[in-house]
């Protein structure tokens, strides 16, 4: 068939890729810093003393875990009228994210938490620490160095995941490629163009990931 | 008024068939490209290291959807015939499942001693038949938990097959919500029917780890799904 691979052709569509970039990046970034949240709600949940609430987050987690996170979108895009409540595309994208992302973060985090054995709590208190100087000398470093590479992969995930907010109606570059192919007739440029922009975001988060693991690990040490 | 949700039971639990048999499809055809993509990667030749991890890296850095649409929509304008919505559904899975197998596979490998090769070379052994009895048998250990892990996420990820159009289980529940007055009741029986498939599913991988003592379930990049 005479397809010609020309990039010229949707050079018109570029302006809104410029948009659907955006949109995409607002996206991730705020359901990475919101799944944060909620994942480490959670994480507290499961090492909790109270059984019930151990329960609760140990739920909550499997249910994120192995429910498709399209269900989970589709179930918030159309719970709200439902309930009332008007909710923009682009927020019920990002709870949806979110709450799904906040699953897998719980484990990256609980992962870090069991990392510090309580011995240390211990010792930080028998040296008369307090409990904000014990978090912010002894545990926080320990964990962080635990959960620095997990959480780089979970960030690509979402980034990833992000794609999937085009099917609730969120113009963002997954969207783009689909609108602008099906008016063009260029998918193959389109395709291209939307997996050039992915892939760059997602080799920036892993060349910041090892730029800055360099920076704050000192060589030889491991976290790559 | 309150459908019928029971007469809508049957037609569910056929759409939940198709997802498992779409996604089994798309599991088998990545376990086995991503082994041969495993092998490129030990290769003594460089230039096929280097393709296969550029094609380990792209797959991994590309949402699948947008793989999906270009199967569905790019190639019967660029080749000029036409995909069904299963093949394309089922070769953007496998494409995507094919690029984390092959790292679980190049680590089963891997945790195979350098020492072994080498021994079983010396015994007169040629490459094929020290993987096939030496560090095959081996491998399989480290390969299969991590690979139970990699089937949940393709089985969550052919939900993605709705879009373009193939009515597999998430399809189904939408067209029953539609079909109904558009309530809740069909996306929550999804999401109850996903959840006991892959529940299902990560007890037996539980199984499986624990009788091979190696580490818990390991969701690798991209396996949000």
């Amino acid at each position: 068939m005479g397809y010609t691979f020309t990039l010229r052709t949707i050079y018109p569509y570029l302006g809104e890729l410029a948009h659907a970039a955006a949109l995409t990046l607002e996206l991730s970034l705020l359901s990475i810093a919101l799944s944060l949240i909620v994942g480490a709600g959670v994480a507290v949940l499961r090492r909790s003393r109270s059984r019930l609430l151990r329960a609760l987050g140990t739920a909550y987690v499997e249910v994120m875990r192995n429910t498709p996170l399209l269900v989970i979108l589709y179930i918030i895009y159309f719970a709200g009228p439902g309930m009332g409540v008007r909710l923009s595309s682009f927020a019920a994208a990002v709870i949806g994210l979110s709450l799904n992302s906040a699953g897998y973060m719980a484990e990256i985090l609980r992962a870090g938490l069991i990392a510090v054995s309580t011995g240390q709590f211990e010792a930080a208190d028998a040296q008369g620490f307090s409990r904000l100087q014990t978090f912010r000398y002894i545990i926080f470093p320990q964990v962080f160095r635990t959960i620095y590479a997990p959480l780089g992969n979970q960030i690509i995930a979402v980034i990833l995941a992000s794609s999937l907010a085009s099917a609730v109606a969120v113009d963002e570059v997954t969207s783009w490629m689909q609108t602008t192919g099906s008016t063009s007739f260029r998918f193959f440029e389109t395709f291209v163009v939307a997996a050039v922009v992915y892939l760059v975001l997602c080799q920036l988060v892993n060349l910041g990931r090892l730029a800055l693991g360099r920076l704050l690990f000192r060589q030889g040490e491991s976290a790559r | 008024m309150n459908p019928d949700w029971l007469a809508y039971a049957p037609l569910m639990l056929r759409a939940a068939g198709l997802t498992l048999w779409l996604s089994w499809l798309a599991m088998l055809i990545g376990a086995v490209g991503g082994t041969g993509v495993a092998l490129l990667r030990t290769s003594r030749f460089r230039l096929l290291r280097l393709a296969a991890l550029v094609y380990t890296e792209f797959f991994r850095s590309v949402p699948i959807l947008i793989v999906m649409f270009f199967c569905y929509f790019g190639v019967p304008l660029v080749f000029g015939f036409d995909v069904s919505s299963f093949a394309a559904a089922t070769i953007a899975l496998a494409l995507h499942a094919s690029s984390t197998m092959s790292e679980v596979v190049r680590a089963g490998i891997e945790s195979v001693g350098r020492g072994q090769w080498e021994a079983a070379q010396a015994a007169g052994m040629d490459r094929v038949q020290v993987m096939r009895y030496i560090v095959g048998p081996q491998a399989i250990r480290v390969v299969l938990p991590p690979s139970v892990g990699v089937f949940i996420t393709t089985l969550k990820e052919s939900s993605l097959a709705s879009i373009i159009g193939f009515i597999e289980l998430t399809k189904t529940g939408l067209l029953v919500r539609e079909s109904t007055d558009g309530g809740l009741v069909p996306l929550l029986a999804l999401a109850a029917l996903y959840f006991i498939i892959n529940y299902a599913i990560s007890l037996v991988g539980g199984r499986l780890e624990r009788r091979f003592h190696i580490g818990s379930r390991s969701d690798l990049v991209g396996a949000m799904g």
